[in-house]
């Protein structure tokens, strides 16, 4: 029986609970690791969501007793966990389920060596062989770890239990290899047992943009062709690469950003309603949408879509390096810290409305939002005499804000006081902060929570990652095979020229966000 | 404590300048990093919550201030004073915490108010006007000499949603009548009694989570529910109704009182077929054990306060069709229990 057709089961009271499990780390010497996994985990003991008996494996080449690993992950959740205090006792009862074996992803005895730890903590801590995958560690390694989980038997378990393997972004570095990685995974594992992480899709934020559209009645009639003339959606940091250069180098911010997370909000914005808020349906549509993204041809690359790369600069009395200074990169490196793409939807719904979408580093500010413009008033009354249609002020604009300050906000015309009819741009502005006091969990702990308990909603899927990859392919086919004059904008600014060029050449511009 | 004269327009004026004053105390800290121009003083609402007290309730003020906390809301908390004399009063405050890691205050505005029984029947209109628009509205009886006062029906009529306790409550039929009641319209009623009960029904569910679980549900012939304390307590009667509308089956129940307590309590379950049976006893205060079959587990509920309960309750604010159901069918239980030889 599965709980979902359990009689006692009460959908709108029981919380979804994690099941006696255990969560085997692949590269839990890494970065994410203590930044973001196991602060995540963390913040589930503090609000009592991990099962008794829950149980870490980590794995990774460094060599570190249980012991040392237990206080390295101390001191990650001591510098990396945000909006919760640290309780000693929480952490202890942790970290006495934390395990750590070394060893290298290319050597079968490793996953021997794995297994063996499993079998001992399934009767230790009576996880009922039930074991999540975390691969955590160098995309290149991915289909070693499918293969030697194959060849472990790991994959497959009997009595019940299950398996599950999430995979880490970025999810091949092309169509190719993504399709090489798509095909590696159904030797060992089945379609339903991978779940792919884009964390953009775990952010409160990015969920309620469903909420917003599917659960009110008023937005959702606007929101077509008819009514938007064009959507901008920008992820700025202010940040630069921060030692992660020699990384960076090889991605870019088309791959890096626009390839999965900003094509997934985009997807989100623009699916269509799915008949219920399931695994299934919502993907569905997800994917519908990602396959509907209009192909570019070389010719309308070099039209729609923009690389931007950062130069030296001084901000507020600070010398800034530009991308090529950075150490571990190339100084020749002909990387896009920058990419703004204009991408369209053959559909019914879009036709005609163009996704404006720019992700860069070292930009003005660090901000993620979905700005929706809709079109002009067809008629405004107020443009003669002595009156002011605030024509200059734009149309409507309906802004949601993912980060920093998560809410919406809604731009309109309003009179300004006094005589005469003159219109003044307004804001009616919505903070999640002012109607949910309590904290929102961050990205990486719905995301566990989900992949836990085998809900696969907010992943993506085969179809949703080559979609995607699909999108931008023939993009970096062009840039591949151009040389770029770079760099073509300073740090702190808003990105190059050729971006504001793109837009204009439809008679947009950028919004400042 | 005498009369003054109270309007919602006074009071929203009053409201009005403890806003301005908390802005004006706010200007001499630090500024907010990170977002130019916001307020250090984020105003939190996202209901209107009435919460009716006895006059003697101390601890009330601190649930209420950690309720806001998940659910900002407008708080009104009308104390009903003791004597027969008109009296009324109200004054305006706020709840304001700092989250924890972040540097911008929240709050939430509070309306206290007290009145005399007599007076009762003039507070509504004044808590009409201080509703906060189009947002749901709750109303929480704290006050145990509260429930079956029909001068506070103006008071909840104006309410989504009432709260009420019936644990510790011996006259289940009144009880049950009072909530049918009151489920009156769009109006939903719950009961503290039955949210008390989400562990044990949580922990009953994951018995039958697995295979051998299903088909063990589908034999279950009988009920047993063992309670402790001086008489029935209502969640006995919730329990073995929610029993039976999952299993959509008439069991046979039999609520039986095994000892003491000085709050009447359930202290186990259990669900009979003819090979096995399945319970889950309390054995001390909080830790329960588990038995289904040849299988043995230990669990801990924990002992959940107020602030908990009322957390739950107020994120149910659409229909709760289980309890809908279960409501219905207790006052059938009832007169089976009556029936029954003692
Ligand atoms: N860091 C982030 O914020 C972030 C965000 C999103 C996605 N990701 C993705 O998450 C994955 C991990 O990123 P990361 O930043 O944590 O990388 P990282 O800091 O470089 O860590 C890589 C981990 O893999 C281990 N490893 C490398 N080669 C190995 C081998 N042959 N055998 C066994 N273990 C090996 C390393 O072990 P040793 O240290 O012992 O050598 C280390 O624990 C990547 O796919 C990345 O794209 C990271």
């Amino acid at each position: 029986m599965t709980p979902s057709s359990n009689p006692f089961r009460d959908a709108t009271r029981f919380e979804r609970r994690v099941r006696p499990c255990a969560l085997v780390i692949f590269g839990a010497n890494g970065d994410l690791t203590k930044r973001k996994l196991i602060p995540a985990l963390y913040r589930l003991a503090y609000e009592h969501r991990l099962p008794p008996g829950f149980a870490v494996v980590g794995n990774s080449r460094t060599e570190m007793t249980h012991e040392q690993f237990r206080d390295k992950m101390r001191e990650a959740v001591l510098e990396f966990t945000e909006e919760t205090p640290f309780e000693e006792k929480i952490w202890n009862d942790l970290a006495t389920g934390l395990y750590y074996d070394s060893g290298d992803l290319k050597d079968a005895g490793c996953y021997t060596r794995i297994k063996a730890r499993l079998q001992e903590i399934e009767h230790s801590r009576q996880t009922g062989g039930n074991i999540l995958f975390y691969l955590s560690t160098q995309p290149s390694h991915y289909r070693a770890v499918i293969h030697g989980l194959g060849v472990a038997n790991l994959a497959k378990p009997g009595n019940g239990a299950w398996r599950r393997i999430v995979v880490e972004k970025p999810f091949g570095h092309d169509l190719a290899s993504a399709r090489e990685l798509d095909d590696a995974i159904p030797r060992v594992f089945n379609e339903e047992q991978v779940y792919r992480i884009d964390h953009y899709l775990g952010k409160e934020t990015v969920q309620n943009i469903l909420a917003f559209r599917f659960g009110n009645s008023i937005f959702e009639p606007l929101w077509n062709r008819n009514y938007i003339s064009s959507v901008q959606i920008t992820a700025a940091e202010s940040i630069g690469v921060e030692g992660r250069g020699a990384y960076y180098q090889e991605a870019g911010a088309l791959r890096d950003m626009i390839q999965n997370h900003l094509l997934q909000i985009m997807a989100t914005v623009a699916m269509e309603p799915p008949a219920a808020f399931e695994a299934q349906t919502v993907r569905d549509e997800r994917a519908k949408l990602l396959r509907s993204i209009r192909p570019f041809t070389h010719d309308e690359v070099r039209l729609n879509a923009v690389a931007g790369q950062y130069g030296p600069c001084r901000v507020g009395g600070q010398a800034l390096a530009g991308f090529r200074e950075e150490s571990g990169v190339n100084p020749e490196a002909q990387t896009d810290t920058y990419a703004a793409v204009t991408f369209t939807v053959d559909n019914w719904r879009w036709a005609g409305v163009p996704f404006y979408i720019r992700s860069g580093k070292r930009m003005t500010k660090r901000v993620t939002d979905i700005a929706i413009r809709f079109h002009s008033a067809p008629h405004s009354p107020f443009q003669t005499g002595n009156h002011d249609s605030a024509s200059w002020a734009g149309p409507n604009l309906l802004v949601l804000r993912v980060q920093p300050e998560e809410g919406i906000t809604l731009r309109f015309l309003s009179k300004l006081p006094g005589s005469g009819m003159k219109l003044r741009p307004v804001e009616m502005d919505f903070k999640y902060g002012s109607s949910f006091g309590m904290r929102s969990p961050a990205a990486y702990e719905t995301l566990l929570v989900d992949a836990l308990t085998g809900d696969a909603t907010l992943y993506t899927r085969r179809d949703m990652v080559e979609a995607s990859w699909e999108a931008v392919h023939p993009i970096m086919e062009v840039w591949q095979n151009t040389k770029k004059e770079f760099p073509n904008y300073e740090a702190g600014s808003w990105g190059p020229k050729a971006s504001d060029e793109m837009l204009g050449r439809r008679g947009h511009s950028w919004r400042v966000p | 404590m005498g009369t003054t004269a109270i309007s919602p327009s006074r009071i929203l004026k009053d409201l009005d300048a403890l806003w301005l004053s908390l802005g004006e105390e706010q200007q001499h800290e630090p500024p907010v990093s990170g977002a130019p121009g916001a307020s250090p003083v984020l105003r939190a609402c996202a209901m209107t919550l009435i919460a009716v007290v006895d006059t003697d309730d101390v601890t009330v003020g601190e649930t209420l201030a950690m309720l806001v906390r998940s659910h900002p809301s407008r708080l009104i908390v009308l104390t009903v004073t003791s004597g027969d004399a008109p009296s009324l009063q109200a004054g305006v405050t706020a709840q304001c915490w700092m989250p924890f890691g972040k540097r911008q205050q929240i709050c939430c505005e509070q309306i206290s108010m007290s009145a005399s029984r007599v007076s009762l029947q003039e507070i509504p209109p004044v808590i009409r006007g201080l509703i906060v628009p189009d947002l749901p509205v709750a109303c929480w009886l704290r006050g145990r000499n509260l429930i079956q006062t029909p001068e506070l029906d103006g008071v909840i009529g104006l309410a989504d949603k009432l709260i009420v306790d019936s644990g510790g409550v011996a006259d289940l039929s009144a009880q049950i009548g009072y909530i049918s009641t009151h489920e009156a319209g769009a109006r939903r009623v719950c009961d503290l009694a039955w949210t008390r009960l989400t562990r044990w029904r949580e922990a009953i569910a994951q018995l039958f989570d697995d295979a051998v679980g299903a088909e063990r549900a589908r034999r279950l012939e009988r009920i047993r529910i063992e309670y402790q304390g001086a008489h029935v307590p209502m969640s006995a009667y919730y329990l073995a109704a929610w029993l039976r509308h999952s299993l959509a089956r008439s069991l046979k129940v039999e609520i039986v009182r095994v000892g003491d307590f000085e709050r009447a309590r359930v202290c186990s379950v259990h669900l009979a077929e003819q090979a096995t049976d399945v319970s889950i006893t309390v054995t001390t205060d909080r830790d329960v054990q588990l038995h289904a079959g040849a299988r043995d587990a230990h669990t801990v509920f924990p002992r959940l306060s107020e602030y908990e309960l009322l957390r739950e309750e107020l994120s149910v604010l659409g229909p709760d069709s289980v309890y809908e159901s279960v409501i219905a069918a207790v006052p059938a239980l009832l007169a089976e229990s009556e029936a029954a030889p003692s």
